[in-house]
């Protein structure tokens, strides 16, 4: 359990590098797939089947997809993308050695591994012959109802915002309005001499 | 497995994020997915205290993180579209013409 967990978060780290240091935007969306792939393991390690398939399905299907069909719509001139970095390197490279170094010393420290008292706890659910979709179904549409509720409102204003940033009204073209139309009378329009 | 081992691995993914973001200065989507790798490495951190406290609510919190993820890629990528009709280029030294 431990080994398969080394080796796939060894395949997630070197692949995630890839995504940050590839010059090429598709390989990079391809190494952030694998990533992907890769962590949906651990969590199936971790028990969690629902959410791999679920980040299988949203992040590979729709996200990625997604960024791929951007990056191929755009013309993207390969040659300009790593300017300045050499420039910014060093210094990110410096935050991120202090940033790991601080995180590192409050882990060692464990000060915050303790469980709460309002929990859900999975081995009792699994010891009622709940399997972990179901336990998930329970509790989201009972417990976290109004969360739900309001995620699923965030999804109709992204939709809707996409929609609306990428529409392109028809500036050039001559069409007929249906309310132009609908106002206009026989006797206007029609002329006999 | 220990906390210390996913709180690593998710600490290491984030900081890559991190990194990515200070060295993609010419390319945006690039910036977009190093926003989705430190979004997953938060997921990492859910779902492994929900299997050591032996708690649900991780997981389910984690489907929200998701959730989020994927309306702000939709959004971002929206804006990069639109973004580059108008200036031609998606550098990040430009995107002060937003400004208006």
């Amino acid at each position: 359990m431990l080994f398969f967990f080394f080796v796939f978060s060894f395949i997630v780290i070197i692949s995630s590098l890839s995504v940050v240091f590839s010059s090429n935007p598709v390989h990079s969306v391809l190494f952030l797939i694998f990533t992907f792939f890769n962590t949906a393991v651990i969590f199936l390690l971790f028990n969690a089947e629902f959410l791999a398939m679920t980040l299988i399905i949203v992040y590979v299907g729709a996200v990625a997809v997604l960024f791929l069909f951007v990056v191929m719509m755009l013309n993207i001139n390969d040659s300009l993308m790593k300017e300045g970095f050499l420039k910014y390197f060093p210094f990110g490279l410096l935050l991120i050695c202090i940033f790991f170094g601080e995180l590192y010393m409050i882990f060692e420290s464990n000060v915050f591994i303790t469980p709460s008292d309002i929990r859900i706890s999975i081995s009792e659910l699994v010891d009622g012959g709940m399997d972990n979709t179901k336990s998930i179904g329970l509790f989201l549409y009972t417990d976290y109802f109004i969360v739900f509720q309001i995620s699923g409102f965030l999804l109709l204003l992204a939709m809707i915002g996409a929609i609306v940033l990428a529409h392109n009204e028809k500036i050039n073209t001559r069409y007929n309005s249906p309310i132009d139309q609908k106002i206009l009378n026989k006797k206007d329009v029609i002329k006999l001499n | 497995m220990e906390p210390i081992h996913y709180l690593v691995l998710s600490s290491i993914v984030f900081s890559i994020g991190f990194l990515g973001i200070f060295i993609n200065r010419k390319n945006i989507i690039t910036i977009l997915m190093s926003i989705e790798l430190m979004l997953l490495s938060a997921n990492i951190n859910f779902v492994g205290f929900s299997y050591t406290l032996d708690d649900l609510s991780g997981q389910i919190f984690s489907l929200f993180i998701l959730l989020v993820a994927a309306a702000e890629a939709a959004i971002g990528l929206a804006i990069l579209m639109i973004f580059f009709k108008k200036s031609g280029s998606i550098s990040i030294d430009k995107i002060s013409n937003l400004k208006g």
